[in-house]
């Protein structure tokens, strides 16, 4: 009798988890006047977008999924410590991009994107101009630190995906100016080794921290003082320290509140720049001969907190003088691009594009990489 | 010891049954409470520069899928009813609408603050009515999907408030 209980409740519990949501759903729709999803994709042929909207109701929308899924995913990082489909959960609590995890790890399919073609084609609209480009793809945080993923990657080895080697050598074959993180990277590790130095990426963030965004901003000044195309210093430019705390984006990503709490923000050491005169903060100068494109890459210590401290701040830090910068949350293969084509005046007095992208983004860039013109002179006909 | 045995196994189903009715009822009683249909939002009035209604054109494929790093907007395309604010060069109208794969109410963000509505989720046909400002790139710097790119698009507009226009 007893087990027939427990028979019958386990078999009810079962049977209400796989129909109780979409009944509750159902309910709910009923009584909002709302279309049930599994209506709606009934209603006429399945086409890709009733099939879509479907699965993001059902999976996104529905009541029982959103209040649950919370106390699921904190269950699942307490227990398990697993963080979910998207997040790696590496070595002493390093969190990696799933993405960029794969990107690193699988074989790329054939439908890989054909990045350097569009790159190459932007190189030489802007050559048109007279404007100079250099590329600065950012590593992957898997490519610098494959050690935190696994025992069987020596501490300071490089792990570079054929995508990524394959990127820069037809770049640097097309005779492309591109500023080699890669090297500088694995490089700092080894000469770091094995003293506890700064690390070159954030703990539980998928971008590089301010030593390693520092370092790059100096390789690439170095780089367009070299080239000659950027002039003596204009201005005089310092720093201060400051600390900020900062939320891992790949624990925000969650959107679950306990988790995030449960992790704690980083503390993140930065540098300021200001002007050395008087100290005001580093503002972006729209007719500098040099203008940046990039991601989050750019965005971060930049626009976030704590401000001015970002890979553009410290560019101009290492130049002396005040750059402009086009900032497009994962968008640098072709979302920035575009965004440049409707900011004409962007490209005013420029003489070099610094054009940075993620690693990842060779072949999970959104929207993949276009070819896109670049916008009308100013003062031309086709204005 | 059958008869007591069939007797328990109806009161089961039954008590069962009533459990799953009263989270039915509850279920929709809360939703209806949530969704009853509210006067006409003061926020379309009090926000962007032009207030429309408009019909959602399409949908392209792959325009509005859920993000996970990245926050992005995502231009659609629109045909214009009716005015009630502002003014409009012409009857199409491709607006730029922030993080659209989820509800307009959940939609803001600290980077991108002071938009919403009431509008759950977007589908070919609707009517919607908008609260808007123009150009985008004077009120939103990011990732824009845009697969009207190339295609004489005129300005952009960006969505502050997006409600399902009522019948």
């Amino acid at each position: 009798m007893r087990t027939r209980k427990y028979q019958l409740a386990l078999s009810l519990a079962f049977v209400s988890m796989l129909v109780g949501p979409g009944i509750i759903q159902f309910g709910l729709d009923r009584a909002a006047g709302r279309k049930s999803p599994l209506l709606d994709v009934m209603s006429g042929w399945p086409n890709a977008e009733r099939l879509r909207r479907f699965e993001q109701r059902v999976t996104e929308d529905n009541w029982v999924v959103r209040r649950t899924r919370p106390w699921m995913q904190t269950a699942q990082w307490l227990l398990l410590r697993d963080l979910g489909e998207n997040v790696v959960v590496g070595c002493d609590r390093w969190l990696f991009y799933r993405p960029s995890f794969d990107y690193v790890t699988r074989q790329a399919d054939d439908r890989v994107p054909d990045a350097a073609s569009a790159i190459l084609d932007f190189r030489d609209q802007l050559a048109t101009r007279g404007i100079a480009l250099v590329v600065v793809p950012v590593p992957n945080k898997e490519s610098v630190y494959p050690d935190q993923l696994t025992a069987r990657a020596a501490a300071g080895s490089l792990c570079q995906s054929a995508s990524t080697a394959d990127l820069l050598r037809r770049l640097q074959d097309a005779g492309l100016d591109v500023v080699d993180l890669f090297a500088l990277y694995a490089r700092a590790r080894r000469e770091a080794l094995p003293a506890a130095a700064p690390t070159l990426y954030l703990r539980q963030d998928s971008h590089w921290s301010p030593t390693g965004m520092r370092l790059a901003a100096e390789a690439v000044a170095e780089r367009l003082l070299a080239r000659g195309e950027v002039g003596a210093a204009t201005t005089s430019y310092t720093t201060r320290r400051v600390t900020t705390l900062r939320p891992g984006d790949l624990v925000e990503m969650l959107r679950v509140e306990v988790i995030a709490r449960q992790i704690g923000p980083e503390q993140v050491e930065c540098e300021q720049v200001v002007e050395r005169d008087d100290g005001a903060p580093y503002t972006d100068d729209p007719q500098a001969p040099v203008l940046v494109l990039g991601d989050s890459f750019l965005r971060i210590y930049q626009l976030d907190e704590p401000g001015g401290a970002g890979f553009v701040a410290h560019l101009a830090l290492a130049l002396q003088q005040p750059v402009m910068s086009l900032v497009n949350d994962g968008g640098a293969s072709t979302l920035v691009r575009q965004e440049l084509h409707r900011r004409p005046a962007l490209l005013a007095n420029k003489r070099v594009v610094v054009w940075e992208f993620a690693e990842r983004d060779v072949r999970f860039g959104t929207e993949g990489w276009q070819s896109v013109p670049l916008p009308p002179q100013e003062g031309t006909a086709d204005d | 010891m059958i008869g007591t045995r069939t007797r328990t196994h109806q009161r089961e189903r039954l008590a069962v049954g009533w459990l799953l009715a009263g989270l039915l009822l509850a279920a929709c009683r809360s939703a209806a409470d949530a969704d009853r249909a509210a006067p006409r939002d003061p926020e379309l009035a009090a926000r962007g520069t032009i207030e429309v209604t408009a019909r959602l054109v399409e949908i392209p494929e792959g325009a509005i899928f859920q993000r996970d790093l990245y926050n992005y907007a995502t231009i659609l395309k629109y045909e214009v009813v009716t005015v009630h604010r502002g003014e409009l060069p012409g009857s199409t109208l491709y607006v730029a609408h922030y993080n659209p794969w989820l509800p307009r109410a959940a939609a803001a963000d600290a980077r991108v603050e002071g938009i919403g509505g009431n509008l759950r989720a977007f589908e070919t046909g609707q009517v919607h009515r908008l609260a808007l400002d123009a150009p985008l790139e004077d009120h939103f710097m990011g990732g824009v999907v845009n697969k009207y790119f190339g295609q004489d698009t005129g300005t952009l507009y960006w969505a502050v408030w997006t409600n399902l226009a009522e019948p």
